[in-house]
């Protein structure tokens, strides 16, 4: 391992950490994703680039750069999702407590 | 102004002892009526049980709600809080279900909200030798791996984590929200309490662990799933 990996490592976790903490809106969400699927799809097209890029980065193959490209996307996406599970599962807690609440004051007007 | 309400014989029936219940039918009458004999205000919340928890309670004169799915017991708290905070509760108690706490340990964790010394008073299992000896070897291993880690993720370091018994004043009740729906409810407490500023204190607490507690106790891999819920809730809020 050369020592500027764990650095980018760290980098990158804090930059996804301080994402969701901070800055995240449903706009962002879309175009990110958006930037990601533009950029799988140029990769795709024109592979070439792929290489080119690969070969700027230190990478070797374009095939690596797009393997490297994607976890780290994929990782972003599935936290997209879980955040997006946790404000649907803390909007059907509030509907689900508030019935309870209306269905008890009703039972104690009966 | 709440020694003046102690001077004012502070009555039984403003504190609210909220029981989350899910699947509780078999011993929830045993644990609810020393509680309403002893004039609280009892509130339970049944959290979407498939046993039909409530019907245990026919005829006690309780509050009973119920979710229409199950959430977790964070939530099932939170619920009863919201009940107890809007019918004027001045203290709340948080009680487990399945009979693991004595009432008459109610009066000593309430004392020093009366006093007005502290806003959230949290039952210990630690703090008396007699206690710890009550505690399986295994779960008291977890439960000491559990209180460093909700050190860690707190700031708050006890002698105890994630024991069911515990009282909030109306202060603590206002600015306490519980988001975590499971049993991470137990370490965010601490955390809002540390955010807020409440004041806190630890008193003892017993323990009865019976064969029918200890099968509705947390399994440990649950362990794993605070953690994660922990972190998620660091990363998302």
């Amino acid at each position: 391992m050369i020592p500027i990996q764990p650095i980018l490592v760290v980098l990158l976790v804090s930059g996804v950490a301080l994402y969701f903490r901070k800055w995240r809106s449903k706009l962002w969400d879309r175009i990110i994703v958006v930037g990601m699927f533009v950029l799988a799809t140029t990769v795709v097209m024109q592979p070439e680039l792929a290489n080119q890029l690969a070969k700027l980065a230190g990478v070797g193959r374009g095939a690596d750069l797009f393997f490297y490209v994607t976890i780290p996307s994929l990782a972003f996406t599935l936290l997209l999702l879980l955040s997006r599970i946790r404000e649907l599962e803390q909007r059907s807690t509030i509907l689900v407590r508030e019935l309870a609440l209306l269905r008890t004051n009703a039972r104690r007007q009966d | 102004m709440r020694s003046e309400t102690r001077d004012k014989d502070f009555a039984n029936s403003s504190i609210y002892v909220i029981v989350p219940a899910f699947n509780e039918a078999r011993a929830l009458r045993d644990t609810v009526t020393p509680l309403v004999d002893a004039g609280y205000t009892v509130v339970v919340i049944d959290d979407g049980s498939s046993d039909h928890t409530l019907d245990a309670l026919r005829g006690l004169p309780i509050a009973g709600l119920r979710h229409v799915v199950n959430l977790g017991q964070g939530a099932a708290l939170q619920t009863g809080m919201e009940y107890a905070f809007r019918h004027g509760a001045e203290i709340v108690v948080h009680f487990d279900a399945d009979g693991q706490h004595p009432a008459d340990s109610i009066p000593a964790l309430v004392e020093p909200i009366l006093d007005d010394r502290a806003d959230v008073v949290l039952g210990s299992r630690f703090l008396r030798s007699e206690d710890v000896g009550q505690i399986p070897a295994l779960r008291r291993l977890l439960l000491r791996i559990g209180i460093v880690v909700s050190g860690i993720f707190t700031g708050l370091w006890l002698s105890d984590t994630h024991n069911g018994f515990r009282a909030l004043s109306r202060k603590a009740m206002r600015e306490i929200q519980l988001r975590e729906n499971g049993f991470a409810h137990g370490t965010e407490i601490l955390a809002e309490i540390r955010r807020k500023g409440l004041r806190y204190i630890e008193v003892p607490a017993a323990i009865r662990y019976s064969a029918y507690s200890r099968s509705k106790g947390q399994p440990f891999w649950n362990s794993f799933n605070i953690v994660i819920d922990l972190l998620m809730e660091k990363l998302f809020r």
